[in-house]
């Protein structure tokens, strides 16, 4: 059964803020979520594996150079961020 | 105060010199505008496919063959889940539990052993510019394709970790498969340290410094860290599990976060690329068309060609210098040519640099060729030095520098005259030999010198001149 520490805890490295009202229903959710993944594992356990990533392999590219895209076709979804970077807030660690 | 040791592991990443990314096609050239060699794959557009490159299986193999590691023929990426702003996704694919290559080797040159856990592949991160309250990002750098290669907590000295360093470092070149360059950045290592008195088996906390890039802040880091975690154990104080920082300017390892932020990367396969399988027959030709390794070519030259331990390594540390040298030293006396080598041709390449590039002024066949007449008696050393000196200046061989008349030698007889030419002409020199002062014998010398345009023996006529003198 998954807890609201856990709940907490995933929150937290997704980086997302929840508030403590939240936190009730966000567990309940999460629960039925893992509910249906045991349904689709028990589900696999009946049949051949469905996996197509399993079964295929080397699906491999040639080591040859594309041309990239232009810097402010890159750049378009952030106004054309700064000097050619995109900019976030400051962020250190990591 | 108790003695202690160091025990620390290293986890390096190499930038493998592809020519594209690991998942798209754009380059991986250096140093060029921001955020100018990305597409919508390297820069984590929604809708968007990774696709492996074949080649990046291929040197992970190589390096995985020539650290001696078992290659697994069956492996797979993986996402490594966190939220930092140089990974565009919020994951960077990489390889948990099924990496290419596994327990490998280095030997170092004090016996032991550094084993090799893992080798791996993932995708490199993009560049963070931190400016005025803002942090920049440039993704040219990501998806650059890079190996990880984890070592087992084996290192017990700043200078074992960095003898495996260099070691990695001119294997890896060696075989091709990156440049190692450290100034950008294409070697990197974070080393995990840990202290504990000596004769105590169990190991003490670690802490792990990240991202060094170059082999002196590596040693002042693993100093300065060895000696806090030392002082702290000491004054009754205990080391805290926890990722550190070395700081440049302040010569001090400092906390990034500890353990509460604990790495949670919720790994899991990623499901956007297939399996990975190398076949029996590409690991036999990888294998076959490896070229020879550091140390094995460090052994032929002490151990078949009797070079002198120190002059060997020279000449090992740079591959091109080491391929040009075995050329040349095809079939005449290695001693010689790498006499040739590490003086005359070391002294026009002065930088690191200039020898790894080893633009040679003259092909290896021309100093095969002095060489030669310097085995067959037809070359003194002193002639044969200045011709290689005009051989480096004019870029001719030796039959354009010396006419016949030069090789043809001096027979005895030829020597013997120009011996007593010597004596008559120099009567004030041949008085001072005879008072004792041997120092004159040197103008003599030089008289036969010039007479015979340096084809003189040197070592015979001096002989001769004492003969001659009585």
């Amino acid at each position: 059964m998954i807890t609201q520490e856990e709940i907490r805890k995933i929150a937290k490295l997704a980086k997302l803020y929840v508030s403590e009202e939240e936190i009730g229903s966000l567990t309940e959710d999460m629960a039925r979520i893992i509910a249906f993944a045991d349904t689709i594992n028990a589900a696999a356990d009946t049949q051949e594996p469905f996996d197509s990533i399993q079964s295929l392999q080397n699906a491999l590219r040639e080591d040859v150079v594309r041309p990239s895209y232009p810097q402010e076709e890159i750049l378009r979804n952030v106004n054309g961020g700064e000097d050619g970077y995109f900019r976030t807030k400051q962020s250190r660690e990591g | 105060m108790r003695q202690y040791e160091m025990i620390a592991g290293l986890e390096t990443h190499v930038e493998l010199s592809t020519k594209t990314k690991i998942f798209c096609g754009c380059t991986t050239a250096f140093g060029s505008e921001p955020n100018t060699h990305c597409c919508p794959v390297c820069t984590g557009m929604p809708g968007t496919l990774p696709k492996l490159n074949a080649r990046v299986v291929e040197y992970a193999v190589r390096a995985g063959l020539a650290t001696g590691c078992r290659i697994n023929r069956i492996s797979k990426m993986d996402r490594k889940n966190y939220v930092y702003p140089d990974l565009p996704k919020a994951y960077q694919i990489s390889q948990y539990d099924k990496p290419l290559c596994e327990w490998g080797r280095i030997e170092l040159s004090n016996g032991r052993t550094i084993r090799i856990t893992r080798i791996h592949i993932e995708e490199d991160a993009g560049k963070l510019v931190h400016v005025r309250g803002n942090t920049l990002v440039d993704y040219n750098r990501g998806g650059v394709p890079l190996i990880e290669i984890v070592t087992e907590p084996d290192f017990r000295s700043a200078d074992e970790i960095r003898e495996y360093l260099e070691t990695l470092q001119l294997t890896m070149k060696t075989i091709g498969v990156s440049d190692c360059k450290m100034q950008e950045g294409s070697l990197r290592c974070d080393v995990n340290i840990s202290v504990r008195p000596v004769g105590s088996e169990t190991f003490g906390t670690r802490t792990e410094i990240k991202n060094m890039n170059s082999f002196t802040y590596m040693e002042k880091a693993v100093a300065y860290e060895t000696e806090r975690q030392i002082d702290l154990i000491e004054s009754g104080g205990t080391v805290v599990q926890e990722t550190r920082r070395y700081d440049e300017a302040s010569g001090m390892t400092e906390s990034m976060r500890g353990k509460e932020d604990a790495d949670d990367y919720r790994y899991f396969r990623e499901p956007d690329l297939v399996t990975i399988a190398v076949t029996d027959e590409q690991i036999e030709q990888w294998q076959a068309d490896m070229p020879e390794l550091p140390r094995h070519r460090l052994d032929r030259y002490t151990n078949q060609l009797q070079l002198p331990a120190a002059d060997a390594a020279l000449l090992v540390k740079y591959p091109r210098i080491a391929a040009y040298f075995d050329e040349a030293a095809q079939g005449v006396n290695a001693r010689t040519v790498a006499n040739f080598i590490l003086g005359a041709l070391f002294r026009r390449l002065p930088t690191d640099a200039e020898k790894e590039n080893a633009a040679f002024p003259v092909p290896a066949a021309y100093l095969h060729d002095l060489a030669a007449l310097i085995d067959g008696g037809k070359l003194n050393m002193n002639l044969a030095k200045t011709t290689f000196e005009k051989m480096l200046d004019t870029g001719k061989p030796v039959s354009d520098l010396l006419t016949q008349a030069d090789l043809a030698g001096l027979d005895a007889e030829a020597l013997a005259a120009v011996c007593r030419a010597a004596v008559e002409n120099n009567p004030a020199a041949v008085a001072d030999i005879r008072a004792g002062k041997e120092k004159a014998m040197g103008a003599l010398i030089g008289y036969v010198m010039k007479a015979t345009r340096g084809k003189a023996d040197a070592g015979a006529a001096t002989a001769l001149l004492k003969q001659l003198i009585g």
